[in-house]
């Protein structure tokens, strides 16, 4: 019984990373409604720039991890400009083959400038676990929580009730009609990037920093965690994302406890695929989304 | 007394690829007027509204809005100057509330004490708009959504409104409302040009007609010239009698 | 014939299935990141045929064929009504999860005293048919071309036909295909499950020619690759992913120039390749305008 609640508690630590990777997709795949595949690179990019900095030039905590932001954001604009903003909303195949391209490009040059295995990362915060009863939390894990919200909330409040956030759902709503009313929609998927970029930054910093150490194969999984995380919460919901990757996190701690570390990832693709094919708009995701309309239906 | 044109269009030529949808479109708008243009589908007039909105750009022409020329200038800078249009189909954002499809629609003011002042002035002239504030836009009825349309375009102070087809898919009695708005509008300065397909309502509140055929204007003159003209009565006129079942 | 060359035209034919594969669907109109995932049924399909169960080889390449098409056929039953990028995660989550299945399976049979078979995470070794019967790396490129060029005329020829074209209106413009009366969820389907065919039979053919096949050959990478051959060779005609697949490892795997920058070069030119030319090289446009510039043209205008 304790074992549960305690897999439990881990499991939303570890989800809470997982949701900070869904915000940031959902950032952009609410606006573009086009899958950036690079984004764990970008994240991948910003980290181990941090760790550079870390390793190379004696940078504090404090700079590693601003560096990791930023480089995140640097990435982020990168793959904009390169993979999204050149080509028409009909080519979005194209778009998403051309972030996959740019992946493998910012993967290579991670691995150029530092090559090994694994490398060191500073932590953000040191101490004992905090103790409830029997119950242990990770000071770091309680971190990644209150990020989480607070970023979740925060994203909430600049889309829901401020200008910006306004405009970006009107363009995602409808472009031409946002047009018309003067938003732009080149400038205003820059910012949406930028901002998601941003997300994500923050997201690898908390992972290295909890992990306390980053390897190559951060792009792939923060790629594939914030994907399932945020199909399984329901596309281009925030809340989605916020409880998919919640959920994911508390499945595979559980799945790992009692079955080991490689059912638990197959246990998330299988609660995945499953969901998928029974209720594709996963938990927030609009009712019936996600299904072809039945022929002859009229378009929506 | 002749009103000053307050838009001017001459001569504009607007192309999809190599296909000319404006062959050449001259007309005026006065100030403080209602025109209207007429015309069959694929005459171009949606193009034309388009093109005045900076959406599309034009090959050749000129537009001209209160003496400077707009001709392709970008969206974001025609609304700044005054002219707002109300798109063919409402285009409301369907996902948002009523609330935020108004506000969406003061994207480019900066003065936000006077945007709250101006909301809560669509909600005295469209009631239901405030009844419904915080629904989606897209559960509203298609005649509440023309006049959020409308009432959204109305946030930006626009000189000049432009309507595509504002009768589209909405009964009678809903259409005569929109009218009913239309003239109000014209009453307290704005000047207002709209494209309809439906000239048995647009007859009664119009000053000037156009008629549109093939990318280029075959006809302008006043209601009377217009339900004087043979040919055109019976196309257009005679014809529509259901407007609502488009 | 340099044996470079041969090991490099041989991944370039062996690729080129699972190319095939992706394309197939992407001219359905339906994006799969998981083709791959066939690719792994039929290599350990084949593999476990030949080297367990003493199967002849063309015996064992039909059947990882076949367990292939099946397992494709169930996936499509389960997931083509799904839209777009529903589709393709669907299609990401199913292959991922034959990885690591196959990770954590173990089945193994002893062969003149050593275990023979698929050995979890540490891969299935000694699918040795092709040295144990004499087969050179010749005579195994051939048999990999002579399939790859069967199944070329097949594709041209199915192009040509109704299958074809309405294949492609499907994917084009569906509301048209339905408004004619075609039945999209079962032609999805048969293109899913033959699409699957030929994903299973690439991999029984690599599992053959490298005698060593572990899961994480099979991962998201080769997926999304494959899917990027299409679009980098053009999706207008069959011989599009083969462009793709030949540019990317004929050119660049085998010229080492670039060693160690391959992928920030590669990365660069699809990325730019893609902005001039968004639906690839050889696409529906110009393949249109070849074929009707084509001075045999018995099948001019469609």
């Amino acid at each position: 019984m304790i074992d549960a609640v305690q897999n439990t508690l881990d499991g939303l630590m570890i989800g809470s990373s997982y949701a900070l990777l869904a915000l940031g997709f959902t950032l952009t795949f609410g606006v573009m409604r086009r899958l950036n595949l690079a984004y764990g690179a970008t994240i991948m990019a910003g980290v181990y720039l941090g760790t550079w900095l870390f390793l190379e030039q004696d940078a504090g905590v404090a700079t590693a991890g601003i560096a990791a932001v930023g480089g995140a954001i640097l990435a982020g604009l990168y793959v904009e400009r390169v993979c999204f903003a050149p080509l028409s909303e009909r080519a979005a195949l194209a778009s998403m083959v051309s972030s996959f391209a740019i992946w493998m490009q910012l993967e290579e040059a991670a691995m150029l400038a530092l090559p090994r295995h694994t490398y060191p990362f500073p932590a953000l915060v040191s101490g004992e676990p905090l103790a409830l009863g029997p119950l242990a939390l990770r000071l770091e894990h309680l971190l990644m929580l209150g990020s989480a919200v607070a970023i979740g909330a925060g994203l909430y409040f600049v889309l829901q009730r401020t200008r910006f956030g306004r405009a970006l759902r009107a363009i995602t709503d409808n472009a031409l009609a946002a047009r018309l009313l003067g938003m732009g929609v080149g400038a205003m998927r820059m910012r949406a990037f930028a901002l998601a970029a941003a997300v994500g930054g923050i997201a690898g910093l908390l992972i290295a920093t909890t992990d306390q150490q980053v390897t190559p194969m951060l792009g792939m999984w923060a790629t594939i965690k914030g994907l399932v995380a945020m199909m399984l919460g329901g596309l281009g919901s925030l809340r989605g994302a916020v409880a998919g990757g919640l959920l994911l996190g508390v499945v595979e701690t559980h799945a790992q406890w009692y079955f080991g570390p490689q059912v638990r990832d197959l246990v998330a693709f299988l609660l995945l695929f499953a969901c998928l094919a029974v209720r594709p708009s996963g938990l927030f995701g609009a009712r019936g989304g996600g299904r072809h309309p039945p022929a002859g239906a009229a378009h929506g | 007394m002749s009103a000053a044109a307050l838009l001017e269009i001459a001569d504009v030529v607007t192309a999809y690829g190599r296909i000319e949808a404006l062959k050449g479109v001259s007309l005026n708008v006065a100030a403080g007027t209602i025109t209207c243009l007429l015309g069959p589908n694929g005459a171009g007039k949606t193009t034309l509204m388009l093109t005045v909105a900076g959406i599309l750009r034009p090959k050749r022409g000129a537009i001209r809005f209160d003496g400077a020329s707009i001709a392709g200038w970008l969206p974001d800078r025609v609304v700044a100057r005054g002219v707002a249009l109300v798109p063919e189909n409402r285009l409301v954002f369907a996902q948002m509330s009523v609330r935020d499809n108004l506000l969406a629609g003061a994207y480019l003011r900066k003065d936000r004490e006077a945007i709250f002042t101006d909301l809560e002035r669509m909600y005295q002239r469209f009631p239901r708009l405030r009844e419904r504030a915080q629904q989606h836009a897209g559960t509203l009825s298609g005649g509440e959504q023309q006049m959020l349309a409308v009432a959204r375009a109305l946030m930006s102070r626009p000189r000049l409104l432009l309507m595509d087809e504002p009768s589209l898919g909405l009964a009678p009695l809903v259409v005569g409302d929109i009218f009913r708005i239309i003239a109000g509008l014209k009453a307290e300065g704005t000047t207002v040009f709209l494209v309809e397909q439906n000239a048995r309502v647009a007859l009664d509140v119009a000053d000037r007609f156009y008629l549109m055929e093939q990318g280029r204007v075959s006809f302008q003159g006043t209601p009377g010239e217009l339900a004087q003209d043979e040919v055109i009565r019976r196309a257009y006129l005679g014809s529509v009698r259901r407007p609502h079942s488009a | 014939m340099d044996e470079f060359a041969v090991g490099v035209l041989s991944n370039v034919g062996m690729i080129s299935f699972l190319a095939l594969s992706a394309y197939l669907l992407l001219v359905a109109g339906e994006i799969s990141f998981g083709q791959q995932g066939f690719f792994a049924i039929g290599a350990y399909g084949a593999g476990i045929g030949t080297a367990l169960w003493g199967w002849p080889l063309g015996v064992a390449l039909a059947w990882g064929a076949a367990t292939a098409a099946v397992a494709a056929a169930l996936v499509g039953a389960l997931t083509l009504r799904l839209r777009g990028m529903y589709f393709a995660v669907a299609t990401l989550a199913f292959a991922e999860a034959v990885r690591i299945a196959f990770e954590l399976t173990r089945y193994q049979i002893e062969i003149d005293g050593e275990p023979v078979g698929p050995d979890g995470i540490d891969g299935f070794r000694g699918i040795r048919h092709v040295l144990e019967h004499d087969i050179g790396p010749v005579q195994y490129l051939a048999l990999i071309y002579a399939l790859l060029a069967a199944t070329l005329v097949l594709f041209l020829w199915v192009e040509r036909t109704r299958i074809g074209r309405v294949l492609r209106m499907i994917g084009e413009d569906p509301t048209l295909a339905a408004m004619q009366g075609v039945d999209i969820a079962r032609a999805k389907l048969a293109a899913a499950t033959a699409a699957g065919a030929l994903a299973g039979l690439g991999g029984g053919l690599y599992a053959h020619l490298t005698t060593y096949v572990e899961p994480r050959n099979f991962d998201v990478m080769l997926g999304v690759h494959s899917l990027a051959y299409g679009l980098i060779g053009g999706l207008g005609t069959a011989f599009g992913p083969l462009l793709g697949v030949a540019i990317d490892i004929g050119l660049l795997e085998s010229t080492r120039w670039f060693s160690g920058y391959r992928m920030i070069v590669f990365g660069g030119l699809v990325a730019v390749l893609l902005i001039l030319r968004p639906r690839g090289l050889l696409d529906e446009r110009l393949v249109h305008r070849l074929r009707s510039a084509w001075p045999f043209g018995v099948h001019a205008a469609h």
